[in-house]
């Protein structure tokens, strides 16, 4: 060995102890590929090489470069890893074309890692088989540096996405915690939009709730509102029921593509989609990853449950409030009812009104006159609840006023139902009785407008009050209503009701009917005015036995001394 | 104790917001009034100072969304100084560091500003 070869090969092991503790000082694969480069620059006197790796799905790219240009990076061409080795001439056609006349496989403790390729040299001579294994060990060194830092970025990665999901997870945490507190649903809204685009890094975006049959309701955008309500109109939002990109939307979606939607993900309770969130592009022009979606449509979830929570909350005060309004409403109605029954020489009077809800539609009167006379009427609004108890009011208000003008009975009813049919909307009328009996004379007349014939009991017959016209307010009066007027005698009883004590179901769904009452009234009719009306209340409660009462109950009874 | 605040101050024609405290969903929409209001006086260069922030969370983030691109097409932008390296973590885990501009100080944020225009 000659002196020359000697300071050579203390040369070559001086660089490759230099170089070994260099790179193993580091973990950076950068760093490291840079060093390798430059080694093989110094040592080969090339200007020009680069690093190409297999990344995690096998395909080779480029890691480090020196001395080339970005426009030959993007031509390098693409090489899949099969069975640990690779498709040879596409990268020799490559090096051939861009004279990367030397290239050697980087090979690990785990086997094929990537691949070397360094230029011409600069004194134009070729490379040896000394340059060839001298290359061999420095990359036979750099290997396990490579392999140590392609874990630690695999770790960097692995505890990035961890992070990721940590700050996922505590977003969520953060907002159930404030959901829970918020009864509101545009406030919900705002704090899903911006937990959902701070976290993903969306300028457009749109909260839109569509449960129901109602038009869908834009509760937070940043998408022109109207143009959205548009495109939201021809779409069935109920179809949405999982996650959709836009290359997947149904085409009556496209509208909204057109809008910038890219994604749009359900707002569901119990599977039914109550709820939309519309994104748009995100900022960095990445794509939504299955977990960000996951991550949204959880968020998306909590939220919904809030805002159908306060929806709930809010009908649930609304209803409470009116509730309390008919409450009030029963009370004023219960002050249409007269307050105490008139005292009368020849003639006991018992009534009273059962209401099966809050406010109801059957009515009863007594006005007693100077004359010793006294008007008694019994009516049946149609229909149930508000509706029938303002018609009530209303009759109640036109009879008090009428029956001071000192008309006939059958005129007056002739200029009731005038009135009446001026305030009913389609469909609605009244049946109504009234009579006036005299205290001196004993004499009854009355008019019946297609209520209930009420009995007359005399003698242990009955008697059916019909006389009169049709019911109040169907037309303006064409035919005029007709009274009868007729003697009322001692023990004659006199039974007026409405439908609510007939029509009476138990459980069975079977009705109390007029048989049952009369035969009844036949048997109580010995009894006080009170006596009769509490006899045939026990008689009804007896019969329907706890069923619920459906309609208002009225009764009526006079009794002649 | 508040556990956020936020208070916004002027320097050489550019609005610099001060942030306190937690922000997370619940004080979000403190900070959110503030950009309306910036919005409405027409006030586009914005440059957050993060100096006394301890928390932030992604609904804090997502107020800076909802109005970057408002700020970006008037000619202005919202800059982020002084941040924490805990806070920065958050920003730089979700990418913010590719979209928006972050400055150790924020005098370097409003001279940035003042160059452009």
């Amino acid at each position: 060995m000659n002196t020359i070869d000697t300071f050579g090969a203390q040369r070559n092991l001086s660089a490759l102890v230099d170089f070994s503790n260099f790179i193993n000082s580091s973990l950076d694969l950068k760093f490291i590929l840079n060093n390798l480069l430059l080694t093989c620059f110094g040592k080969f006197h090339t200007t020009k090489g680069f690093v190409a790796l297999f990344d995690s799905d096998d395909k080779l790219r480029i890691k480090a470069s020196k001395g080339i240009s970005e426009e030959i990076i993007g031509q390098f061409p693409n090489v899949p890893l099969c069975d640990k080795t690779y498709d040879n001439a596409l990268l020799a056609e490559f090096c051939d074309k861009l004279k990367f006349v030397f290239y050697q496989d980087i090979i690990s403790s785990q086997g094929l890692r990537g691949i070397i390729f360094l230029g011409e040299r600069l004194t134009k001579g070729e490379y040896l088989q000394e340059d060839r294994d001298f290359l061999n060990t420095l990359i036979n060194i750099a290997a396990t540096a490579i392999e140590n830092s392609i874990i630690v970025e695999k770790l960097k990665e692995a505890n990035r996405n961890l992070d990721s999901k940590v700050a996922m997870l505590t977003s969520l945490f953060e907002l159930s915690k404030e959901f829970s507190g918020v009864l509101e649903a545009s406030r919900v809204g705002k704090l899903l939009v911006y937990s959902v685009i701070g976290q993903l890094m969306v300028t457009s975006y749109a909260v839109v709730l569509c449960g129901g049959k109602e038009e869908a309701q834009i509760i937070e955008a940043k998408i022109q509102k109207k143009i959205l309500q548009e495109a939201l109109k021809k779409c069935d939002t109920s179809k949405i029921t999982s996650p959709l990109f836009s290359r997947n939307f149904p085409d009556e979606f496209l509208g909204l593509k057109q809008l910038g939607v890219e994604l749009i993900i359900p707002m569901q309770i119990q599977g039914e989609t109550k709820g939309l969130m519309l994104l748009g592009k995100r900022f960095n022009n990445q794509d939504f990853t299955e977990s960000d979606v996951e991550f949204i449509y959880a968020t998306g979830s909590l939220a919904i449950i809030s805002i159908e929570n306060a929806k709930l909350f809010k009908e649930a005060l609304e209803k409470q409030k009116m509730e309390e309004d008919l409450e009030i409403a029963r009370g004023i109605q219960k002050n249409l009812f007269p307050q105490r029954i008139p005292k009368m020489k020849n003639f006991e009077i018992a009534a009273v009104n059962i209401s099966s809800k809050q406010v109801g539609g059957d009515y009863y009167d007594l006005v007693k006159f100077a004359n010793n006379s006294c008007l008694f009427a019994i009516g049946d609004v149609s229909g149930k609840g508000v509706p029938a108890s303002l018609l009530m009011a209303n009759l109640q208000a036109f009879l008090k006023s009428i029956c001071k003008q000192g008309m006939e009975l059958d005129q007056a009813t002739n200029v009731i139902n005038d009135l009446i049919s001026e305030n009913t909307v389609m469909g609605n009328f009244i049946t109504f009785f009234w009579g006036i009996i005299n205290d001196e004379t004993k004499m009854l007349t009355y008019v019946n407008a297609g209520h209930n014939p009420p009995l007359l009991i005399r003698n242990g017959e009955i008697l059916k009050l019909t006389k009169g016209g049709m019911i109040l307010g169907v037309m303006k009066t064409i035919v005029p209503y007709v009274s009868q007027t007729l003697p009322l005698y001692s023990d004659d009883v006199l039974i007026l009701f409405t439908d609510g004590v007939t029509e009476a179901m138990n459980k069975q769904m079977e009705e109390f009917s007029d048989e049952k009452l009369e035969e009844i009234v036949l048997e109580a009719k010995n009894k006080s005015a009170n006596d009769i009306l509490f006899h045939i209340k026990a008689e009804v409660e007896r019969f329907v036995d706890g069923a619920n009462q459906s309609d208002d109950i009225t009764l009526l009874i006079i009794k002649v001394k | 104790m508040v556990d956020f605040n936020v208070e916004t101050r002027e320097d050489s024609h550019v609005d610099i917001v001060d942030l306190r405290g937690y922000l997370d969903a619940h004080t979000a929409p403190e900070l959110e009034n503030v950009f309306t209001k910036l919005i409405e006086d027409k006030r586009f260069k914005v440059v957050v100072n993060f100096e006394n922030l301890a928390y932030i969370s992604s609904a804090g983030l997502g107020v800076f969304m909802a109005y970057v691109e408002t700020m970006r097409e008037n000619d202005g932008d919202i800059k982020f100084t002084n941040m924490s390296p805990k806070v920065y973590n958050i920003f730089d885990l979700l990418g913010f560091p590719l979209l928006y501009e972050f400055y150790t100080d924020e005098k370097e944020a409003i001279k940035k500003f003042n160059e452009k225009s």
